[in-house]
């Protein structure tokens, strides 16, 4: 996002707006005496528009120009009105379990695990979402194709991102795929040691098909390894047509 | 994405906080989608929701459910949400009977959800998603009531400062409790805000809230 200099008055009314915080700063303009112009740091803006699409801008100052590649994944990755065309979702990532019943991506034995970096509210770089998916690569973990870092990178088998997007920025980025179940403790080990090295939050999420009977089966691996877990899910009810058939006897 | 996961708060402010996602699948159902998806957001209004939207149009507060149904393609994803119980249930029952087709989900405390779904005859969750919280430099969040407000918003669209800035413009009079949560609503493209649930963690923050006036 950018401020016509000559139009911006200084008036501060989209500060509140950012979801990145202050990342503004205010110069004095250098040929209308006495007027003060706000400067958007462009290394910590996310391209999201939150401040334009507030429409408080008195003097309509803010604009988003066409970016090239790769600012253009700041855009695509945070602004929730752009959809990802890899991913035809929009927003940042896949309909993982949202369709589950339909498309059977998580089946019985298998975890869908999410790292959503920068999540909540802080943002994210590409540099650190790669140090999180070079930890996951060698641990079997399947990266979910259609989505968008997925498509950034350049080594699937090492979680290597592209070179020219690790120093973008994102309100969050995340890393979306699956594992098996036997596989769950070392996957959240592994990022539990990449959340010493990265500059940023990130959000965890974990994915699993109920079974017709008994405890849902990531719940006892999470209790035996000491795991909070919300109290608050998101839940596929089943309602989906046609639906998968995920047991033999299924009807 | 999971935009209606990873909301923050205890059992009691979470149990009337629910968004219902409906979802064609690609590469399975998305084809033809539309009149589906129409369908289940007709439906999903009748049953009273405090914020519906679909992310690339806008919610019932930017835009309006006659233009949001408007522009519902194939593919289009939607999500309804609610601040009672009752209302969900009552949804599941009707959505059981006519099976729009696309994929639905419920987002909100698992053991309601479930009894919820038990209730309107839906049997066992299908497939669930748990947050595990946060993890890395938490130290750079900003405090716990104001992540229950703003992690609302999936996309982080709902500014930390925006919620401070509500704050005092209700402090100064400027605006009451119910016009920051429309502000805020405004913020949150995809309809995931729960106007009902956020005017009552506002007034729960009010009195701890000083405006320095002078």
């Amino acid at each position: 996002m950018r401020v016509r200099d000559d139009r911006c008055i200084g008036c501060k009314r989209c500060f509140p707006y950012c979801p990145m915080g202050r990342i503004q700063i205010l110069r004095r303009h250098e040929k209308i005496p006495g007027r003060v112009y706000i400067e958007i740091d462009q290394d910590k803006c996310t391209d999201c528009g939150m401040c334009y699409r507030a429409k408080v801008c008195p003097v309509n100052a803010l604009y988003q120009p066409a970016e090239p590649w790769p600012r253009e994944v700041r855009a695509v990755l945070s602004n929730p009105l752009i959809e990802y065309k890899g991913s035809q979702v929009p927003g940042r990532g896949t309909e993982e379990m949202k369709t589950n019943d339909v498309t059977g991506r998580f089946r019985p034995g298998e975890v869908g695990v999410g790292i959503e970096l920068g999540r909540p509210g802080v943002g994210a770089y590409f540099r650190d979402v790669e140090i999180v998916a070079k930890m996951l690569a060698p641990l079997g973990y399947e990266f979910a194709e259609e989505n968008p870092v997925t498509q950034f990178m350049s080594d699937r088998k090492m979680g290597k991102l592209r070179d020219d997007v690790l120093n973008e920025r994102a309100v969050s980025a995340i890393i979306e795929g699956k594992c098996k179940l036997e596989s769950l403790p070392k996957v959240l080990e592994a990022i539990k040691k990449a959340a010493e090295k990265v500059d940023t939050v990130f959000s965890v999420e974990i994915i699993s098909k109920v079974p017709p009977e008994g405890e849902v089966p990531i719940i006892p691996i999470l209790k035996k390894l000491g795991y909070w877990y919300s109290i608050n899910s998101k839940n596929n009810v089943g309602l989906g047509e046609p639906q998968f058939k995920f047991y033999d006897n299924q009807g | 994405m999971t935009h209606s996961l990873h909301r923050r708060g205890d059992r009691e402010s979470l149990k009337d906080d629910f968004v219902v996602i409906g979802c064609p699948a690609t590469g399975v159902n998305k084809k033809g989608s539309a009149p589906k998806t129409r369908e289940y957001l007709r439906i999903a209004y009748t049953h009273g929701p405090i914020n519906e939207g679909d992310m690339k149009t806008g919610n019932i507060y930017n835009t309006t459910i006659d233009d949001i149904l408007a522009r519902v393609t194939d593919g289009t994803i939607v999500q309804v949400t609610y601040d009672s119980r009752e209302k969900v249930v009552a949804l599941l029952k009707e959505l059981k009977e006519k099976r729009p087709g696309i994929s639905i989900t419920v987002s909100g405390v698992t053991d309601i959800v479930q009894e919820m779904m038990y209730e309107a005859g839906l049997g066992r969750i299908h497939t669930v998603e748990y947050s595990m919280g946060t993890w890395g430099k938490t130290e750079r969040l900003p405090e716990y009531d104001v992540l229950k407000i703003t992690t609302m918003c999936g996309h982080a669209m709902i500014a930390n400062d925006l919620v401070g800035k509500m704050l005092r413009d209700i402090k100064k009079g400027r605006r009451t409790v119910e016009e920051a949560c429309l502000e805020m609503a405004k913020a949150c493209t995809c309809g995931n805000f729960n106007l009902t649930r956020a005017a009552k963690l506002l007034r729960e923050m009010l009195p701890y809230y000083v405006v320095n006036r002078y």
